[in-house]
C-alpha cells in the first residue's frame, strides 16, 4: 500500500499509509491541490499546526478507524439528537489523557477536519463538563471564579431554574 | 531536482494553510446561526483568537504540565468550546452558566439556545425565565416547548416575541393563563412561525386567530384544540390568511361548525391532517368540500361528530385516494356501504378507528380486506355486529400477513375461539383487545400465543361466581389468565 510522509510542527517524520492520512479532510485537500496520488514517490506533507506527540496519537487514531463508514452530512443539523453516551470503549479509551493533551487533540482533529475525531473529543470534554455543579467545573478546568459576590448571587439566581426544587 | 520540487510543495501547502486555518468549523458556524451580524463579528475575531492559540498551543507543547490554569479557555477558540457545549442539556448550560464571566458569555450564547423544551422543568418555570431565556437567545431561537408550564402569562410571551424574531416553532399547550394579549405581539414580530400550539390555552379567542391571520401567513401547523371560545369567525379569518396550512386541530371546540370547515376548504388547499374530534355539529356538507378542495387529506379524526352519514365516507373515498389515517369513532350512522367505497378507493389506509361505529357488519371488513393491504391498526371495539366471519376474511385479506399489527376487538360480543384460529395468519400481530369478548376463552388464547409468541393480548376473565374454593381455584394459583397483560 502506498504510503506518505507527514510532518510534524517540530520536524519529525511520520509514514503513514495513503487511506489512513485520508481520513483528515485537510490533508485529502492538500493531496488533491498538489496532484499526489498512489503514483507520485516520497512526498512529504507538511503540518505546521501539529507536533508529533499530538500527530501520533491521531495517525493511531485514523489507524483504527479508516474502515468506518464516512458520516453521512446532515444538512439537518436542528434534528440532530445531541447525545455524548455513545462514545465506543476504544475511542474511550484512547482519549483517557491529561486535559492538555485533550485539548490538542481537538485542535489537531478540528485543523486536519477529522470528523470524527473531533466529535468523540468534544463529547469527552462535555461529559466532562455533565452533572456538575458551578464551582465543581472550575475545580474540574481549573477555572477562577472572576464574578464579585453580588454577580455571582444574580447569576446564580438567574440560572436556578433548572434545578430540582 | 527533487529538493527543489519539495520546496515548491512546500511553498504551496504554506499558501493554503491560510486557507485551512479558518477550517470547517467556521464554516458550520455561519450556516447554523444564520449569519446574524454580531456572530460573525464575533466569528472573525475567534477566527484569530483561532489562529494564535494554534501557535501558543505549538510553541506551549512540550510543557506537558496537568491542567496549568484554565487550560481550556486559553487553549479552545471560542467556536470549539461552544460546540462542546452544545452537547449539553438546559441543566448543564445553567450550570456552566455560573461558572465564571468568559464562561457565563460562552453557555448563554444564542448557538446553544436554538431549540429549548421546557417540559420538564414546567412547574418551575416563571415569567422571568421566559423572559431571561429571550434575551439570552435573541434571533437564535427557533424551536421553543412551553408545554404545561402554566405559569408562563402574556407578559412573558410579549417579551419573547419581541427578542425571538426568528421563532419557527412554538409549543403553549396548557399555558393556561395566556389570552388574547399574547397572540397580538406574536403577530407583530413573529412572521417565521410555521407551527403553533395554542391547545388548551382556554381564554383564547377568535381575536387571536385573526391576529396570527394578519402576522404569521407562514404557518403550516395550528393547534386550537380545547379553545371552547374559538368559533367559525376565527377560524375563517385564520383561513383567509395562512393559506399554507397543512395541519389543523380544534379537538373540542364545539363552535367549530360547516362555515368554519368551509373557510378552511376554499381558502387552505394544502390540508394533509385534520383534527375535528368532538366538534360535532359538523355535517357532510362541509367535510364533503374539504374533500374535494383538500386532495393531499392524508389524516381525519372526526370521532364523536355523529352528524355524518355514509355520504362522508363516499366523499373521502372519491376525492381523497391518499388518505392514510381515519379516526372515526362514534360516528354511528355509518355503514357497510360507505365503507365499501373507501376500501374501492383508499389503498393506503394505514389506521382506522370504527369504535362504536355500530351498524357495520362483517360486509365492511370484507371490503377492507381486500381494498387496504397497508392497513397496520383497525379499532372495532364495540362493532357489536361483527362475527368470526368478517375476521375470517380480515385474516385473508391483503393486510393481514404483513402489515396488520394492531387489532382491537374490545366489547364485540359475537366473536368467538374461530376468530383467534383465524388471525393466526397475521404474523406481524403485536397487541390484540379481547375485553369484554365473553365467548372467548383461555385456551384459545393459549394456541394463538403458542402460534405468535410475541403477541400482547389484553383480556379480562371474571372470576368464576360463585368462586367454589378447592379443586379450581387452589390457594396460591392466579386467579386470571396468565397471558393477560393487564387485569
Amino acid at each position: 500500500m502506498k504510503t506518505i510522509k507527514l510532518q510534524s510542527s517540530d520536524g519529525k517524520i511520520f509514514d503513514c499509509d495513503l487511506a489512513v492520512a485520508k481520513c483528515s479532510g485537510t490533508i485529502r485537500t492538500m493531496l488533491e491541490d498538489l496532484e499526489i496520488d498512489e503514483s507520485s514517490e516520497d512526498e512529504i506533507i507538511p503540518l505546521p499546526n501539529v507536533d508529533g506527540r499530538i500527530l501520533r496519537k491521531v495517525i493511531e487514531y485514523c489507524n483504527y478507524h479508516k474502515d468506518d463508514p464516512t458520516p453521512i452530512a446532515t444538512d439537518n443539523d436542528d434534528n440532530k439528537e445531541k447525545r455524548t453516551d455513545d462514545i465506543i470503549s476504544w475511542d474511550a479509551e484512547f482519549l483517557k489523557v491529561d486535559q492538555g493533551t485533550l485539548f490538542e487533540i481537538i485542535l489537531a482533529a478540528n485543523y486536519l477536519d477529522i470528523a470524527n475525531l473531533l466529535d468523540v473529543s468534544c463529547k469527552t470534554v462535555a461529559n466532562m463538563l455533565k452533572n456538575k455543579t458551578p464551582d465543581e467545573i472550575r475545580k474540574e478546568f481549573n477555572i477562577k471564579n472572576d464574578f464579585t459576590p453580588m454577580e455571582e448571587e444574580q447569576v446564580r439566581r438567574e440560572n436556578t431554574w433548572c434545578e430540582e426544587k | 531536482m527533487m529538493n527543489y520540487n519539495i520546496n515548491q510543495n512546500q511553498l504551496k501547502i504554506a499558501r493554503n494553510n491560510d486557507k485551512y486555518e479558518n477550517s470547517p468549523q467556521s464554516h458550520q458556524l455561519i450556516t447554523t446561526l444564520n449569519g446574524s451580524v454580531t456572530t460573525s463579528q464575533t466569528l472573525s475575531t475567534t477566527a484569530a483568537a483561532f489562529n494564535n492559540n494554534i501557535n501558543s498551543s505549538v510553541s506551549n507543547n512540550n510543557n506537558n504540565v496537568i491542567s496549568s490554569e484554565d487550560e481550556i479557555s486559553k487553549k479552545l477558540p471560542k467556536e470549539i468550546l461552544l460546540r462542546i457545549l452544545s452537547y449539553l442539556d438546559v441543566v448543564s448550560l445553567c450550570r456552566c452558566a455560573q461558572v465564571s464571566k468568559y464562561w457565563n458569555i460562552l453557555a448563554l450564547d444564542g448557538s446553544n439556545w436554538q431549540k429549548i423544551d421546557l417540559f420538564y422543568f414546567q412547574l418551575d418555570i416563571e415569567g422571568p425565565v421566559i423572559e431571561n431565556i429571550s434575551q439570552r437567545c435573541g434571533g437564535f431561537l427557533k424551536y421553543l416547548s412551553l408545554k404545561g408550564c402554566q405559569s408562563v402569562g402574556d407578559k412573558s410571551i410579549r417579551t419573547l416575541a419581541q427578542h425571538c424574531r426568528n421563532i419557527e416553532h412554538l409549543d403553549l399547550t396548557e399555558c393556561k393563563k395566556i389570552s388574547d394579549a399574547a397572540t397580538d405581539p406574536l403577530s407583530k414580530h413573529c412572521s417565521k412561525l410555521t407551527a403553533i400550539s395554542l391547545e388548551s390555552c382556554s381564554q383564547i379567542t377568535d381575536l387571536s386567530l385573526k391576529a396570527l391571520s394578519d402576522g404569521c401567513p407562514n404557518i403550516l401547523e395550528i393547534n386550537v384544540s380545547w379553545c371552547n371560545l374559538i368559533s367559525e369567525n376565527g377560524i375563517e379569518a385564520l383561513a383567509r390568511g395562512c393559506n399554507k396550512i397543512k395541519k389543523f386541530s380544534s379537538k373540542g371546540c364545539k363552535k367549530v361548525n360547516d362555515a368554519a370547515l368551509n373557510a378552511l376548504a376554499n381558502f387552505c388547499p394544502k390540508i394533509e391532517v385534520l383534527n375535528l374530534h368532538s366538534c360535532d355539529t359538523i355535517t357532510d356538507q362541509s367535510i364533503r368540500n374539504i374533500s374535494m378542495h383538500c386532495p393531499n387529506l392524508r389524516q381525519l379524526c372526526v370521532s364523536k361528530c355523529s352528524e355524518f352519514t355514509d355520504q362522508t365516507l363516499i366523499a373521502l373515498a372519491n376525492y381523497n385516494p391518499l388518505l392514510s389515517t381515519l379516526e372515526v369513532a362514534g360516528c354511528h350512522q355509518f355503514t357497510d356501504i360507505g365503507f365499501q367505497s373507501l376500501g374501492k378507493n383508499c389503498k393506503y389506509l394505514e389506521r382506522m378507528d370504527l369504535e362504536e361505529c355500530s351498524q357495520i357488519t362483517d360486509a365492511t371488513l370484507a371490503h377492507l380486506a381486500t381494498g387496504c393491504p397497508s392497513l397496520e391498526k383497525l379499532t372495532l371495539s364495540h362493532c357489536e355486529l361483527i362475527t368470526d366471519d368478517g375476521i375470517r376474511q380480515l385474516a385473508a385479506g391483503s393486510c393481514a400477513a404483513e402489515s396488520l399489527s394492531v387489532l382491537e376487538l374490545d366489547n364485540c360480543p359475537l366473536i368467538t375461539d374461530a376468530t383467534l384460529e383465524h388471525l393466526t395468519s397475521c404474523h406481524n400481530l403485536q397487541r390484540i383487545e379481547l375485553y369484554d369478548c365473553q365467548l372467548i376463552s383461555r385456551n384459545a388464547i393459549r394456541k394463538l400465543r403458542a402460534v405468535l409468541p410475541n403477541i400482547k393480548v389484553h383480556a379480562y376473565f371474571a372470576p368464576v361466581t360463585p368462586p367454589v374454593g378447592g379443586i379450581v381455584a387452589g390457594p396460591g394459583r392466579p386467579r386470571y389468565c396468565r397471558c393477560c397483560e393487564i387485569l
